[in-house]
């Protein structure tokens, strides 16, 4: 079974920031929960955190 | 019928097209024949098998109205005429479960072991007549077909009334075997209807209401049929004429659609609330029996063959065809043609025109005998490879060739020229024919070489986002005159570079826009503009430029309206730009990043030590 | 190798189109192709009410010979309509297929933004420019030609299935005909009579 995480995305149209499991390899088109757009930015936790 | 004898016809039933390369006039189509544990070349459907299998599942030929067995014929004249075995309910060759069939057989025609079967066929053009499936009214609650036996469907009805149906042609109600004597006819179940989110109109149910009633008032005289519509589109050919002969044998139509039914729990009868908005009054009536008249709905299958084949749909989710009036039976993927139902609600005439159409044209294409391709495929210079393979490792076609050490090559006949390689290549080194660096950076620089700030800068995908914008163009829906956009293949075409040359001429926002996931007509290549936009948005935030301004939109041939709000979306952005910003960002991605010297955290010093 | 790197003297030819009123009634033509003439390398602006009509392709041709052009832009509708039309075009003319290059201001433009007639012209006074600084680029291309494999697929067998596989059949064309039920019919199969001659499906 394909691995499942917790990932966090952002919005670039709205600026929503919200959180979904997303599997392993999956093949699926982001979209905004909250306005539809398509600007969905990959949100890399650790990334973040040496960043800041 | 001829269809299963004609010797330029192979038939292949019970099999499914698993995968699809090649292109058109040379398309290798793997089709997977499913195991059938019939050999229909030895069945000669006597069928003993039948008459001593055990099992008795729902027949789903007659809507589940009967039942049939594990070994089964769909129905009497089947082509091929030849029995098949569902092995999900079959007992299996134990000999202590069964194996009844198999010691019936003379022909020893069936075979347990029977395995499915890829069978692969070469074919320059391809027909796609996958036809419709029916609307399922159970989120209809209103209307109680999962609650009251007498509430049937239109498809249940023909079966019921049809000599070859589960009752034998005797027409009665399924709660008490009783021939029902007020039969009510709901139009527009799973059609219109916004609120389900079926807009469309289903075209063919009307009439097939109106040819109910006269079957019904033929058959059995003594009934009385009500139609509840809302509006009666009888505009084929003789319709009208049937329209009238249905009113004058008595059917009464009564405006307006039923709010719900309720079931008499002792007769099963149903009462139906109804506003008669010709009369202007609520009415009620109590039948014995009510045909829900369902709309049709795109097939299931018709995903599967639209990703296969890169199709598109239209917002109904039928295909789409080239061009609404023009080319009608063309698909969007060349050498593909669409016939029936799947390209839009049609009767059967219509759906034999537009099948003898789409014959004509996949016809005359392979009598041709060859065809030209465009000439947009992409062209490895040797000097500048540098043997990494990203080019290989990122073409949908597997159409360059590479091992580790070597110069990469393109196979000419397998590029389909989307650009993916040119826009990875990291030294320049592939030249994408017809979509160049040098062409597509001119258009940049010469969009935005005056008032740059009260421009959007669009990179559009021929086959979906441009088209979409042709498509809001055709609708004549207005949008914001900001908007300047630039044709690539595919989104996957547009590089970094591009991109960030648009930022460096002082464009306030970017948008990259493409087909959605399942329409890119280069397989996956629009996977990799979304990894370039991840990119790119770390690399503009690292240089301090808000990375809001680059979008990112999906946007269909058929979504003029989504062009629209995207474009609107995209002006009510760049009004949030200020002068300071594109200045700034001019500046901050000045200087090309040079490769070589990339380390852990270049690029905030690249940017801000720039020029 | 293009033209700006064999230092082949361009000579772009600009070609406006009215399309009837459908373009010129709301960008402003004549403005448009006036203003093209300054654009580099445009040696000639040429103004047609339909170039893609027989008389519009017949003066861009005329206007490709007698002004020796070797770039073509057409400010017309989408490339997605008539590229092919204006490729065969330059085909006639002699000149190699790819070495033209279309402005859409009709469904990109005039079309869109028909209460902006200003604001439109601007716009397509940018698209055209775009074009042409494009066609700086373009260069010849050849056209690879594939043979193609006389068989054809038809998928459903349904009635426009079957249909499409016998005329097809009748024809003389090999037809693979693939269905996914166990016999063919489709949903037609399924119905008692059918409209409008009240005669049986199957």
């Amino acid at each position: 079974m394909a691995k499942k995480t917790i990932e966090t995305f952002r919005c670039m149209m709205c600026g929503h920031e919200y959180q979904e499991p997303v599997e392993e390899g999956e093949d699926r088109e982001w979209m905004c929960p909250k306005c539809r757009s398509n600007s969905i930015r990959h949100i890399k936790k650790k990334g973040d955190k040496k960043k800041s | 019928m001829d269809v299963g004898r004609h010797p330029k016809i192979e038939l292949l039933t019970y099999s499914e097209i698993e995968e699809v390369n090649g292109y058109v006039g040379n398309f290798e189509v793997k089709i997977r024949k499913k195991a059938r544990y019939v050999d229909p070349d030895l069945c000669n459907a006597c069928g003993d098998c039948f008459d001593e299998c055990p099992v008795s599942v729902p027949d789903e030929f007659q809507m589940g109205l009967s039942s049939r067995k594990a070994i089964y014929m769909q129905y009497p004249q089947a082509v091929p005429g030849a029995y098949v075995l569902d092995m999900e309910s079959c007992l299996g060759n134990n000999p202590i479960a069964c194996g009844a069939c198999a010691e019936v057989c003379e022909q020893e025609a069936i075979d347990y072991d029977d395995q499915d079967e890829i069978v692969t066929r070469k074919v320059g053009t391809v027909i796609a007549a996958i036809g419709l499936d029916v609307y399922d009214p159970t989120e209809m609650d209103e209307y109680g077909y999962t609650r009251f036996e007498n509430v049937i469907t239109s498809m249940e009805f023909e079966r019921l009334i049809s000599s070859g149906g589960p009752t034998g042609g005797h027409f009665m109600r399924p709660s008490d075997q009783e021939r029902p004597k007020r039969i009510g006819f709901i139009q527009c179940v799973g059609s219109r209807n916004p609120k389900i989110g079926r807009p469309y109109c289903s075209n063919i149910c009307c009439m097939n209401t109106v040819k109910d009633t006269l079957l019904l008032s033929d058959h059995y005289p003594d009934t009385e049929n009500l139609v509840f519509y809302q509006d009666i589109r009888a505009f084929g050919k003789s319709f009208e004429d049937l329209f009238q002969r249905s009113k004058q044998k008595g059917t009464k139509y009564i405006r307006g659609l039923p709010g719900d039914i309720e079931e008499d729990p002792e007769t099963n009868n149903l009462h139906v609330t109804v506003e008669n908005t010709t009369a202007g009054k609520i009415e009620r009536y109590e039948l014995d029996m009510v045909v829900l008249s369902v709309g049709v709905v795109p097939s299931e299958e018709l995903q599967r063959i639209s990703s296969l084949f890169t199709l598109s749909k239209t917002a109904d989710g039928f295909f789409m065809e080239s061009h609404p009036k023009l080319r009608p039976v063309d698909a969007p993927t060349r050498g593909v043609y669409l016939a029936g139902f799947c390209e839009a609600p049609k009767d059967i005439k219509d759906s034999v025109c537009q099948a003898g159409a789409a014959a004509s044209k996949a016809g005359a294409l392979l009598n041709s005998g060859e065809i030209t391709v465009e000439a947009i495929t992409s062209v490895i210079d040797p000097d500048l490879c540098k043997r990494c393979g990203i080019c290989a490792s990122v073409c949908p076609y597997s159409a360059i060739m590479w091992s580790k050490g070597e110069v990469a090559k393109v196979i000419e006949a397998a590029c389909a020229g989307c650009g993916n390689c040119g826009a990875a290549c990291p030294f320049d080194a592939i030249t994408m024919r017809h979509f160049t660096d040098a062409q597509i950076k001119a258009q940049i620089r010469s969009i935005l070489s005056e008032n740059a700030e009260d421009k959007v800068f669009v990179f559009a995908c021929n086959w979906c986002s441009y088209a979409g914008g042709d498509t809001a163009g055709v609708a004549r829906f207005q949008y914001p005159t900001t908007n300047r956009l630039v044709r690539t293949m595919c989104s996957a075409r547009v590089s970094e570079e591009m991109v960030l040359e648009a930022f460096r001429c002082g464009a306030p926002v970017v948008l990259v826009s493409g087909c959605h996931f399942t329409d890119c007509h280069y397989i996956n290549a629009n996977r990799q503009t979304v990894k370039r936009m991840q990119k790119l948005w770390d690399k503009l935030e690292k240089a301090g430029v808000r990375p809001e301004r680059l979008q990112l939109e999906w946007i269909s041939a058929a979504e003029g309206q989504r062009f629209v709000e995207t474009m609107n979306r995209m002006e009510e952005l760049r009004q949030t730009v200020t002068p300071e910003e594109i200045e700034h960002s001019m500046q901050a991605l000045k200087s090309k990043p040079k490769k070589k010297k990339k380390k852990k955290e270049p690029a905030k010093a690249e940017a801000s030590s720039s020029e | 190798m293009s033209s700006e790197q064999s230092g082949e003297e361009l000579r772009i030819g600009v070609f406006v189109c009215d399309c009837g009123s459908n373009i010129a009634g709301t960008v402003d033509t004549a403005e448009l192709a006036e203003w093209s003439e300054d654009l580099p390398d445009v040696v000639f602006v040429g103004h047609n009410r339909y170039a893609c009509s027989d008389p519009g392709q017949k003066e861009i041709r005329e206007a490709i010979e007698e002004h020796n052009l070797n770039r073509v832009v057409v400010a017309a509708c989408t490339p997605r309509q008539h590229e092919f039309t204006f490729r065969n075009c330059l085909s006639e003319a002699g000149l190699n297929r790819y070495l033209v290059e279309m402005a859409n201001v009709r469904e990109h433009c005039s079309w869109v933004h028909q209460r902006e007639k200003e604001q439109a012209t601007a716009k397509a006074k940018d698209l055209v420019a775009s074009a042409v600084s494009r066609a700086h680029y373009l260069e010849p291309q050849e056209e690879p030609t594939m043979p193609v494999t006389r068989k054809v697929l038809v998928i459903g067998g349904g009635i426009a299935g079957i249909e499409a596989s016998t005329d097809l059949a009748d024809a003389g064309h090999e037809v693979v005909l693939v269905e996914k039920e166990p016999s063919i019919g489709g949903t037609m199969a399924r119905l008692d009579k059918t409209y409008p001659t009240m005669d049986c499906s199957v």
